[in-house]
């Protein structure tokens, strides 16, 4: 047994006895999360039509919030494929609840099609591009129109959020099948899962980018950066892992896997929170100065409009809040271990990467000052609520821990130093 | 060596230092362990050939403090970084470079994370030399063979004399029960000397004094003053055997290395004497006509307009008349100290001759530079014909042009 | 008697349990009066070529830099990629011995140390290229803060300065984490001295350790803080040489994935020398229990990801100068593939993306001759990746009228073949005299080094 962690029998049929299944409390969850989300998009499609701005304002809101979310179903996809290629011994007690997560792919597709059906409709609104006629005429955007058309942007929608949903799939199905298989077969299942891990990640790799380039950058169209997916994707490991920490944390206080999960497996979270802190800032750091340095105007003046005015407040705020305060927070080890504080930095975590979303996307709104407003409220969490509902609805009658799998007593007796 | 340099071997057996236990595997240590650490001691320790894990907790060793001085350090190279960048570029001696402030952050920042993680490391092992009394050249278990195994395969578990609770058969009897593999009582060290040896010293103080030897070379060479210059070791090309500008050479009766003009020596193909065709004067005044080198035909015309293009159109315009791109920025700017470049095509100037507006054009006149550096002497020549043209074109009737081309004025 | 006549666990000392059959495994190959002739056979090699290394350095400092075939517009020729070749090699130690650590990666043990050795030693090889290429390498101290009497400064806002710092601080801590690695090491050795020169020698290094728990304590904090150190400086190192080139305006050099472009190709070829080492290694000094196909298999697994990543850099690149309409940058990407430096751009596609993929049949990477083979290919793309990214970008920009294609002169190629020489002459001389293997840690985690029933 895992040293710091009291063993207590109970009546479940998860380890020690533990209560594994989400039974009338993820009922009571998906009832509150689908009414809290339908309310939450209901008030912001209000707020959206009384600005009588073709839906633009919504339209960015609801992007925000939607990659925002999107960071937490894309990072549990990674951080699944990343535990099953490096066969994690530690995190296999925790991986059956990002599995359902990661699985939530579809709904995150779902999600999308405020912002994503009325760009594939040729809607230029929030995407400059959907208009072929303007790229057309647009001295320096006609290149770009192989790349960014309505139609092709169409068939790598499906393909990214496709791809995510069928190798989610994949892992979720394995992953339970193992829960009733014998000990040789189950062995055989992590070996199976490991073979597909490797080249999923490539995939991933590639979704991941060019999603983030067609959602976020192109924003932009003449903007570009190299480093864009891996910016995005340092939001998505951080993301994932604080979530995690999170949600383990409620299903505990609900009185599930209240022996599995150890304060060592929760300083292992923490410190994969902290290590993407820092390398989020080191990636961010990286595309601005190099951005600044070269002072080429056509890469300059994306920065340039999130540097003025209250913009530019907000950048700072983004410096210190995601990346230097958290750095002092989140170093100690005492901190990790301790749960109120690890949750306080999650959150903190989550809340900078939604500001980091907002700092991405809203400044293409138009606005000289940052206009956060009450519809940005109601569309995240009107999304989150929807997107936790989906993923209390993928749970139902399903076992929150792989209780089959071979280094599965690894993992309850794992002791972090 | 003389009998005075031994030290004296005090009378009597050698005190006890403590008792020493060795085991084999880490369970066996780990369970002696707790048992010494239950019965109360404190000065004791475990010796093993590698870091056991669970060791900490079994005799209760409390977290480093090293942490702490990594941290301090570290603030401490970051706080250096930021002085010294700032200091250096920003307040010694600023330049400008590449047009970035003096006081760059974002170029600034690599350097503050290299010196802050630098000092954290260096204080993160020095501190933990430290911590360790490290180095520690002699102990009295280096007299005991059987310890040479520590850094191979044997655990051992060492009780020393000086702890309060330290009985010589109680203790004995206590480790026995642990089922150490061996028990050995540890003498104190008579053998190795207290004092450094008297070489090492020496060579120490030697090597000290050695070191400060350059600084004040250097301080010397810095505060004051020498007669001979500086060793100069790779020459490059640093002294040419050539004369410079105002040096002696005493070849010459005046002393000089530089000699004055030959009076009437010219460069091969720079006498100029036709002083129509290089100054525009005949004589003492302007020369009225053409000299006979230019050829007064659609050639030099053409030659003339492009050239009034490339060089006269920014301030006089496309037709002469003054309203060029220069001067109208200048009047859109309203700043009060534009001069307006001529009109080419008012009266006095169709009466200047043309000696006179090639000698404008080469050497200036009031505000316009002038332009012999850029502009050849053929070139100018056609300039001024093409000028005239503009100022025919301007005082012209509708008879002057031919009769096919008067229909395109209606 | 050679080493590799001895399989120490076909005949082991009577009653050695595994901690006396690892201690005696690695101590023997610093023990034994004669290394094995695989030994002598390679340190011959090495020294010729380290002869031609100090020879061309030489020549040039005595003739200057015109010896090199840095001419307009290829100003930055082989002594950049040299440099950056090094520098990235190094950095697979420091993976491996702090990264690793940090990950409880375990199998890292048997590697670490001759990883950090090699880390060192390639440090050592790159910092000589940017000494020699200032051109008056009598004055390096120009780069260094020190006052002057020309009350002048270094350039901080320049990634050049940068790299001194970053260098300087990568070679100083890459030391001080080494030797404290091997502090316990040499407490072997000097335990196991049979000279007074050995055991004085080793002693001193060794400091007077004696295995207190206590001190294991600080030293084992302090090994973890060192990692959690050296983990973001291994990432700072390159990305601050990648800063060299990413900072300038020049397509191909200006883009923003340089950094971690840089750090993964650095752990790739890194990774690449790690394992064209440890083959040969493992063979002639006898280390196959210790070095065991397992490792080799999981370093190979390194590569294969780290080439990807590296795939994806080389991707994305190609898809940004596409995606961004700049004619310059899309003409640098089809000139470096179809123009006069082709012939490099595709020996860097093969190597680095191509052979690394055969890693995906188990039959290949558990195969030691194959991993040495796809191991020196690796190195080989790496080192043209460099090239690539210099001289193409540098060899045709903007103006038509300022190209240029640069040849290597024969010193060019002699410093580059030499400092191979300098490297395994140190490398060599670590192997004859050095702890080889972390024993410590390799004891610490096999199999008897876990205390039962402790918790």
């Amino acid at each position: 047994m895992a040293k710091g962690s009291k063993v207590t029998k109970g009546s479940g049929d998860g380890p020690n006895g533990d209560n594994i299944r989400l039974a009338e409390v993820g009922q009571a969850l998906f009832i509150k999360a689908l009414g809290v989300g339908v309310v939450a998009l209901g008030l912001s499609a209000v707020l959206g039509m009384n600005e009588k701005d073709g839906w633009n304002r919504f339209s960015h809101s609801y992007l925000v919030a939607f990659v925002w979310v999107m960071t937490i179903g894309a990072g549990a996809l990674w951080w699944i494929t990343i535990q099953n290629i490096v066969n994690s011994h530690w995190s296999t007690v925790i991986r059956r609840v990002a599995e359902l997560i990661a699985a939530n792919a579809p709904v995150l597709a779902l999600l999308s099609l405020p912002v994503v059906l009325p760009l594939i409709m040729g809607n230029p609104v929030m995407y400059l591009w959907a208009d072929a006629e303007l790229m057309k005429k647009s001295h320096e955007l006609h290149n770009k129109i192989g790349y960014l058309n309505t139609t092709f942007f169409a068939i790598r929608f499906i393909v990214y959020f496709g791809f995510w949903t069928l190798l989610s799939r994949f892992f979720l199905k394995r992953s339970l099948g193992q829960d009733k298989e014998t000990p040789e077969a189950a062995a055989k299942t992590v070996v199976s899962m490991r073979r597909l891990a490797g080249p999923a990640m490539i995939g991933f790799a590639i979704t991941i980018t060019f999603c983030a380039i067609d959602l976020i950058m192109s924003l932009d169209p003449k903007w570009f950066s190299t480093m864009f997916g891996v910016y995005y994707f340092a939001s998505c490991v951080q993301a994932v892992n604080a979530s995690l920490a999170l949600t383990l944390m409620w299903l505990q206080g609900k009185g599930r896997l209240t022996s599995s999960v150890t304060v060592h497996h929760f300083h292992d979270l923490g410190k994969m929170v902290f290590a993407f802190t820092i390398f989020w800032a080191y990636v961010g750091f990286s595309q601005f100065m190099l951005l600044w340095y070269a002072n080429i105007p056509e890469e300059t003046l994306w920065f340039k409009l999130r540097f003025a005015n209250s913009w530019g407040t907000l950048s700072w705020v983004l410096l210190f809040g995601h990346f230097v305060i958290p750095f002092f927070g989140l170093l100690s080890r005492h901190v990790k271990r301790n749960r109120k504080a690890l949750a306080f930095w999650c959150i903190w975590q989550l809340v900078m990467i939604y500001i980091d979303m907002y700092w991405l996307v809203m400044p293409t709104l138009g606005f000289d000052e940052v206009p956060f407003a009450l519809i940005d409220v109601t569309c995240w969490i009107g999304v989150l609520a929807l997107f936790i509902a989906g993923v209390a609805y993928r749970a139902k009658g399903l076992d929150l821990v792989a209780k089959n799998d071979p280094r599965l007593p690894d993992s309850l007796a794992f002791e972090n130093i | 060596m003389s009998d005075e340099h031994k030290p004296a071997v005090k009378a009597g057996p050698a005190p006890v230092h403590g008792i020493l236990a060795e085991y084999d595997t880490p369970s066996q240590i780990l369970h002696a362990a707790r048992e010494v650490r239950k019965a109360g001691f404190t000065k004791w320790d475990t010796y093993t050939p590698f870091a056991v894990h669970g060791i900490d907790d079994a005799m209760g060793i409390k977290m480093t403090i090293l942490p702490w001085f990594t941290l301090c350090a570290g603030l401490i190279g970051l706080a250096t970084a930021i002085v010294l960048e700032w200091w250096t570029n920003a307040y010694d001696y600023p330049w400008i470079v590449s047009g970035k402030p003096f006081w760059s952050i974002p170029a600034n920042v690599p350097i503050m994370f290299e010196l802050t993680v630098l000092l954290s490391a260096i204080t993160t092992l020095v501190g933990m030399l430290m911590l360790n009394n490290l180095p520690h050249p002699s102990h009295p278990l280096d007299q005991v063979r059987r310890f040479a195994r520590v850094t191979d395969d044997k655990f051992f578990l060492m009780i020393e004399a000086s702890d309060p609770k330290f009985d010589e058969v109680e203790t004995r009897a206590l480790l026995e029960s642990t089922h150490a593999h061996a028990l050995e009582t540890v003498l104190e060290d008579r053998i190795t000397e207290e004092k450094m040896p008297a070489g090492l010293v020496y060579g120490l103080i030697i090597v000290a004094v050695a070191s400060v030897v350059p600084f004040a070379l250097a301080a010397k060479a810095r505060y004051t003053k020498s007669a001979t210059p500086r060793i100069h070791l790779i020459q490059d090309m640093d002294s040419q055997p050539k004369y410079k500008a105002q040096r002696e050479n005493s070849f010459f009766a005046d002393g000089h290395a530089d000699r004055p003009e030959i009076d009437g020596t010219v460069a091969v193909g720079d006498a100029r004497d036709d002083d129509k065709f290089y100054k525009g004067k005949d004589g003492d005044t302007w020369t009225r006509t053409f000299p006979s080198q230019i050829a007064l035909n659609d050639a030099t015309m053409e030659r003339g307009r492009q050239r009034f293009g490339i060089y006269c159109t920014p301030c006089h315009g496309q037709v002469g008349v003054g309203d060029g791109m220069v001067a109208k920025r200048a009047d859109s700017l309203a700043q009060g100290t534009w001069i307006p470049p001529t009109n080419m095509t008012q009266d006095y100037l169709h009466q200047m001759s043309v000696g006179e507006l090639f000698n404008s054009i080469s050497n200036g006149v009031r505000n316009m530079p002038g332009y012999a550096a850029q502009i050849k002497t053929e070139d100018r020549w056609a300039i001024i014909m093409y000028v005239r043209a503009l100022q025919r074109s301007r005082s012209g009737s509708v008879t002057d042009l031919p009769p096919d081309a008067r229909a395109s004025l209606k | 008697m050679a080493i590799s006549d001895v399989n120490p666990y076909e005949a082991p000392p009577a009653g050695a349990n595994m901690f006396a059959r690892i201690t005696d495994n690695v101590s023997r190959i610093a023990e034994t009066p004669t290394p094995p002739r695989a030994w002598y056979i390679a340190f011959g090699f090495a020294q010729l070529l380290l002869v031609m290394f100090l020879g061309s350095l030489g020549w040039v400092i005595w003739t200057g830099i015109g010896a090199w075939g840095n001419m307009m517009p290829v100003a930055w020729g082989f002594p950049i990629v040299n440099f950056v070749f090094w520098i990235g090699i190094g950095h697979a130690g420091t993976l491996i011995s702090a990264v690793l650590f940090l990950f409880r990666q375990n199998w890292r043990t048997a590697i670490n140390r001759f990883a950090e050795a090699m880390t060192i030693f390639a440090v050592v090889c790159a910092g000589i290229f940017p000494g020699m290429h200032i051109g008056r390498p009598w004055m390096p101290y120009y780069m260094f803060p020190i006052p002057n009497q020309m009350d002048m400064w270094p350039q901080f806002r320049s990634p050049l300065e940068w790299d001194v710092f970053a260098v300087s601080t990568y070679a100083t801590v890459s030391i001080l984490f080494w030797y404290m690695g091997m502090i316990p090491d040499f407490a072997t050795f000097r335990d196991r001295a049979t000279t007074t020169v050995r055991r004085v020698a080793y002693g001193i290094v060794a400091m007077g350790w004696r295995g207190s728990s206590r001190q294991w304590h600080v030293y084992e904090r302090a090994y973890l803080i060192l990692a959690a150190l050296a983990t973001p400086l291994v990432l700072s190192v390159h990305s601050v040489v990648s800063f060299d080139f990413a900072t300038a305006q020049l397509p191909g050099w200006h883009t923003t994935i340089f950094p971690p472009y840089f750090v993964a190709g650095a752990i790739f070829g890194g990774f690449a020398m790690v394992v064209t080492l440890a083959v040969p290694a493992r063979q002639f000094f006898g280390l196959k229990r210790i070095i065991t196909i397992r490792h080799l298999e999981l370093m190979n697994k390194v590569i294969m990801a780290t080439g990807l990543i590296v795939g994806y850099a080389y991707g994305m690149e190609f898809f940004v100068a596409y995606y961004s309409g700049n004619k310059y940058e899309i003409f640098t990407f089809v000139n470096r593939a179809f123009g006069p430096y082709g012939w490099a751009y595709w020996t860097m596609i093969s190597c680095n993306v191509l052979f690394p993929q055969l890693h995906w049949f188990p039959k290949i990477r558990t195969n030691p001759w194959a991993t040495l083979l796809i191991g020196m290919v690796v190195n080989v793309g790496m080192w043209f990746e460099r090239f690539v990214i210099i001289c193409t970008s540098l060899s045709r920009d903007f103006l038509p009228s300022s190209w240029g294609y640069f040849i290597p002169t024969p010193i060019d190629l002699m410093t580059l073949g030499g400092s191979f020489g300098l490297f395994f002459t140190l490398f060599l001389l670590f192997c004859r005299y050095l702890p080889m293997v972390a024993m410590a840690e390799v004891k610490a985690f096999s199999p008897a080094g876990h205390a039962h029933g402790d918790h």
